[in-house]
């Protein structure tokens, strides 16, 4: 293992020490300034002051009292995590499809998926409410308010990403892995299953991030299609960058603790990706 | 059995899709949204008015140039993030979740986060020893690219990390029989097999600026300074400040068709959809 | 996909909503109402969040025990944000029931027609029309035959001033003009501190300025239908407005780039004289500030910039008239629980309690002059009975956003410390046309 390392080595030492060091500090300087305001005044953070002017520490007890924002962070893990689920799951079937059977139009429905890319949020704001409103009626059931129809719409932008991820990732196995597979007789889908799911996990892992991602920092539609019962972290976060009119501050201090809380579900989330990343990778060397 | 992805892909994204480009040949407004179907059909006016009469071609220069510094600017930064990260070193589990944070930040938040360090009083200018307006005139426009490149330049790692992690060890080891040094080994060996996943980043990094609205509006407001009226917050004030959702799906649907233009170029010489490129 | 097809299914979810729409069963307010909910939009508080949770748990009780409905309560964050939930709603026909506004956005809900317009016995159910404040009712609709907007809550706009920095300037009190305002201003510019706070780059301050400087002028920016946004009184009060920073020098530079919360920043500092353009709740973070204590609010300047006395045809208006009022939406299924709500919401006891509790005036009449003999809302209590109301047309969200524009895009010459009269007048001639061609469109 060891030596295998010192042959993969990119960067001499000291170079990757350099540009580590430039890359934390671009990260972190803003991101210490989020953390300095966290536990500063509101007052304080409107003045644009960079040190606070007390300790304010309380502001990470306040927020879960402002708002709703712990059941917010449940709401979001699990709408943000069945897109994630839900849309790598789909990508692969569809990759699957088309990476390895030649059809007419196959090309087509390639760039279309990028071309979707380009669709803005606020275009599809409405349609999307209409069409649920029309469909609650026609089944008799409620839609809107609903965290089935938040996820829904996250599938919309999430879809084609991941199908496009899971294409490129597709592409890199060689056909005659799933042909020897199915020579010896497996249907298909074990082969989906068997053959091609295990290898293809940094894709897989790559287009859920991006769809729990997605999920975890849409606002526009989680504001109109959630209730209160149903409003992702987000939608919370927002309301603490809200001034009451004509005066009022907003409360800056809140606001950025309560986004640095939002964040650590997603860090650690990755953490723990890691080691699929790298199980991907040893899969991917035994061949 | 792999019909369902696709009824689903197709029923998710074509339905809403299709409403919206129906909805732009309407005279729809707020004294017509609730019979909204009752609107007056009148063809091709709106697209007529948004060429025409609007801020709309502005709005798609700066939409566009601004987008396009950015995902030339991301890619450098993205790149050597995940060969730094790529060797292994003791906490290198975190610097690589930390250097993830800015992307997981919500828009809002980076927003007004950076509008308070671009203060004509604020960090920015004690920094960098400059003093004046940042968020207004023609600064603005670098402001908007400095937030976007620090909030987007992830996506190129991550995807570059992956990429990099998918790479078989051989290719390593043939290199370091060869005895190539580092920077030829990455130049020759190691980059060129990341161009799927990059030219993937690149495309996505784009068109995510150019449909980027919750940054621009938090760290400018609305109405924009000239400097920065990009598209997404000119349908956005079409749409809900003005009440021409006719007119603001249209020139919503013109620039995605100037943005496809491009981006079929740019697929085309990449050749990213086909795969085709390597053998 | 061709045009026939799309038209077809867009008919078939219309049948879809309009289904919703039809399908009331109208509950009278008596009867049996239990299991039904009234479902009510609200702006968030992030002042009193446990306060306004209370409140909503409070109000539904209540009218639980009167009417058996209970009243469930969702929040907006921000105007934007209401205005998406509002457009939705509208166009799907469903969504809650009851919405209170800010009193801008009451001819914007006009507009759509989704809202119910106030018969005889409407105000009736909500306890009379009479029980309001005569002044906030200005927005309700375009005349009292056609009102959709019930007042709930008055927010009207003063001036905050520092009483130990007017004292030691040897100013008793602050001016009734803004030609006087700016004098004294300059008085108060001295070390480090300025004579006014100003938010130049929010996003609603600006246009309230020039609102009220040009009705006090009597040209007002819009009349029957007609933009005078060229007119050279409007052209005067952009330059008085900008001039504060640019040529008097009275406002710090930094303004440039401040919203409303970094204008009340800087007054809390102790760094502003005067800060003109907030309402009641700035008293939150002010008393929480380094001028607790020491500072006092007044009614902004009535006579307008270049004059000594109110012209001719002027009104000396203090403030829009701002706050919340109540509409009620039409494909609501419950129409008389929702009006009885109001009834409930407006009643004198309701309306002193959310005072004490939120800081908002009263609308309710016999509420507000029990207030009115405190001496420390006297001029808050002033500024409501005599603020005047936008102009009541579909179009003024767009008047409001292009009055705004022209500062948005003077702010470069601003902060290089100049007024360019060429490029302010082609501002306002394209101001203008944007202003009348969304007039033209009102119906």
């Amino acid at each position: 293992m060891r030596r295998s390392d010192e042959v993969a080595r990119l960067l001499p030492g000291p170079l990757r020490a350099l540009v580590l060091t430039v890359l934390l500090l671009i990260v972190l300087g803003p991101l210490a300034y989020m953390a300095l305001a966290s536990v500063s005044s509101d007052l304080a953070v409107a003045r644009g002051a960079l040190w606070p002017d007390g300790f304010h520490i309380d502001n990470y007890a306040k927020i879960w009292s402002t708002t709703n924002l712990g059941r917010g962070l449940v709401n979001s893990v699990l709408v943000a995590g069945a897109v994630a689920v839900v849309s790598a799951f789909v990508a692969l079937l569809s990759a699957y499809v088309l990476v390895r059977y030649a059809f007419r139009g196959r090309i087509a429905v390639l760039r279309a998926l990028l071309a979707l890319q380009s669709i803005p949020g606020t275009l599809l704001l409405l349609p999307v409410f209409v069409l649920f409103a029309s469909a609650a009626t026609a089944l008799g059931v409620t839609i809107i308010g609903t965290r089935w129809a938040v996820l829904v719409t996250y599938l919309t932008f999430a879809l084609p990403f991941s199908t496009w991820v899971m294409v490129t990732y597709l592409r890199e196995l060689p056909p005659e892995l799933d042909e020897a597979a199915r020579v010896d007789g497996a249907s298909p889908w074990r082969v989906l299953t068997r053959v091609i799911a295990p290898l293809s996990w940094p894709g897989l892992v790559v287009s859920g991030v991006f769809a729990f991602l997605l999920g975890w920092n849409d606002v526009l539609f989680a504001s109109v299609l959630t209730n209160p019962d149903t409003r992702t972290a987000a939608v919370e976060l927002q309301i603490f960058g809200a001034s009451q009119e004509g005066g009022a501050l907003p409360v800056y201090g809140q606001l950025m603790a309560a986004a640095l809380v939002c964040a650590v579900p997603v860090v650690g989330l990755y953490l723990v990706f890691q080691r699929y990343l790298v199980a991907g990778l040893t899969t991917g060397g035994v061949r | 059995m792999f019909l369902p992805g696709g009824v689903l892909t197709l029923l998710v994204i074509g339905v809403p899709l299709a409403l919206a480009l129906y909805i732009s040949l309407l005279d729809l407004d707020q004294y017509s949204i609730r019979e909204w179907v009752g609107a007056e059909f009148i063809g091709l006016d709106n697209y007529v008015e948004a060429v025409r009469d609007s801020h709309l071609v502005h709005a798609i220069g700066i939409s566009i140039g601004y987008s396009a510094l950015v995902t030339v600017g991301c890619l450098p930064i993205g790149l050597a993030a995940a060969v730094a990260t790529q060797d292994r070193f003791k906490g290198r589990g975190l610097v690589r979740s930390v250097l993830l944070v800015p992307y997981v930040l919500p828009a809002f938040v980076v927003g007004s986060t950076w509008r308070i360090i671009f203060q004509p009083d604020g960090v920015a200018n004690e920094v960098l020893g400059t003093s004046g307006l940042w968020l207004n005139g023609p600064r603005s426009f670098w402001a908007l690219v400095i937030v976007q490149l620090w909030a987007g330049w992830p996506l190129v790692y991550l995807l570059a990390a992956a990429g990099l992690q998918s790479l078989d060890t051989t290719v390593h080891e043939a290199a370091a029989l060869d005895g190539a040094g580092w920077w030829a080994k990455l130049r020759h060996v190691i980059l060129p097999q990341l161009r799927g996943p990059v030219s993937l980043a690149l495309v996505i990094s784009f068109l995510h600026n150019v449909n980027s609205f919750t940054l621009p509006f938090v760290l400018f407001g609305v109405p924009s300074p000239y400097d920065v009226e990009v598209l997404p917050v000119l349908t956005y004030v079409e749409s809900f400040q003005n009440f021409e959702f006719g007119l603001s799906v249209a020139m919503a649907v013109v620039s995605l068709i100037l943005v496809a233009i491009p981006m079929a170029a740019y697929l085309r010489a990449v050749r990213l959809d086909t795969g085709r490129s390597r053998s | 996909m061709n045009r026939r097809h799309i038209g077809a299914l867009a008919a078939a979810l219309l049948l879809g909503t309009t289904l919703t729409a039809c399908g009331s069963d109208d509950d009278p307010a008596s009867g049996d109402n239990s299991g039904v909910t009234l479902t009510m939009l609200m702006g968030v508080n992030n002042i009193y969040p446990e306060q306004q949770r209370a409140w909503f748990t409070e109000v539904s009780d209540k009218f639980k025990a009167e009417t058996g409905a209970s009243v469930r309560f969702e929040t907006f964050a921000s105007a934007n944000d209401e205005l998406t939930k509002i457009q939705t709603s509208v166009v799907a026909g469903q969504g809650p029931d009851v919405y209170a506004l800010g009193t801008t956005f009451t001819p914007t809900a006009y507009a759509t027609g989704a809202f119910v317009e106030l018969k005889k016995e409407d105000w009736d159910k909500v306890g009379g029309r009479e029980r309001f404040l005569p002044a906030t009712l200005g927005i309700s609709g375009p005349d009292q035959e056609h009102e959709v907007g019930i007042p709930f809550a008055s927010r009207p706009f003063v001036m905050a001033y520092n009483k130990d920095l007017l004292t030691a300037a040897g100013i008793d009190k602050p001016a009734d003009s803004w030609d006087g305002l700016r004098d004294q201003a300059k008085q108060l510019t001295k070390d480090g501190t300025y004579g006014l706070a100003i938010g130049y780059a929010d996003g609603f301050d600006p246009w309230k300025f020039i609102w009220a400087m040009t009705t006090q002028a009597g040209t007002p920016v819009v009349k029957d239908g007609k933009a005078a946004l060229d007119s050279p009184n409007t052209k005067t009060a952009y330059q008085a407005y900008l001039g504060w920073l640019a040529t008097d020098k009275v406002v710090d530079p930094a303004a440039v780039g401040w919203k409303n919360a970094q204008a009340i920043a800087a007054f809390g500092e102790g760094k502003a004289a005067y800060l003109p353009m907030v309402s009641a709740s700035s008293k939150v973070s002010l008393d929480k500030s380094k001028v607790a204590g020491k500072y006092a609010y007044a009614v902004m300047p009535t006579i307008p910039p270049g004059a000594t006395s109110l012209p001719s045809g002027g009104v000396a208006a203090t403030s829009i008239l701002s706050g919340d009022n109540v509409v009620v939406a039409k494909y609501s299924k419950h129409k008389d629980l929702a009006l009885a709500l109001v009834k409930q919401l407006t009643s004198e006891e309701s309306q002193t309690s959310y005072y004490k509790t939120f800081g908002e005036l009263p609308t309710n009449q016999a509420a507000a002059t029990a207030l009115g003999s405190d001496p420390a809302l006297a001029a808050i209590v002033e500024s409501a009975g005599r603020s005047a109301s936008t102009p009541f047309t579909g179009g003024w969200g767009q008047v409001q956003l292009a009055l705004t524009n022209v500062v948005v895009q003077s702010i470069p010459d601003l902060s290089a410390g100049k007024v360019d009269d060429g490029k302010l007048t082609g501002l306002l001639g394209q101001a203008q046309s944007t202003a009348q061609a969304a007039l033209d469109k009102a119906k």
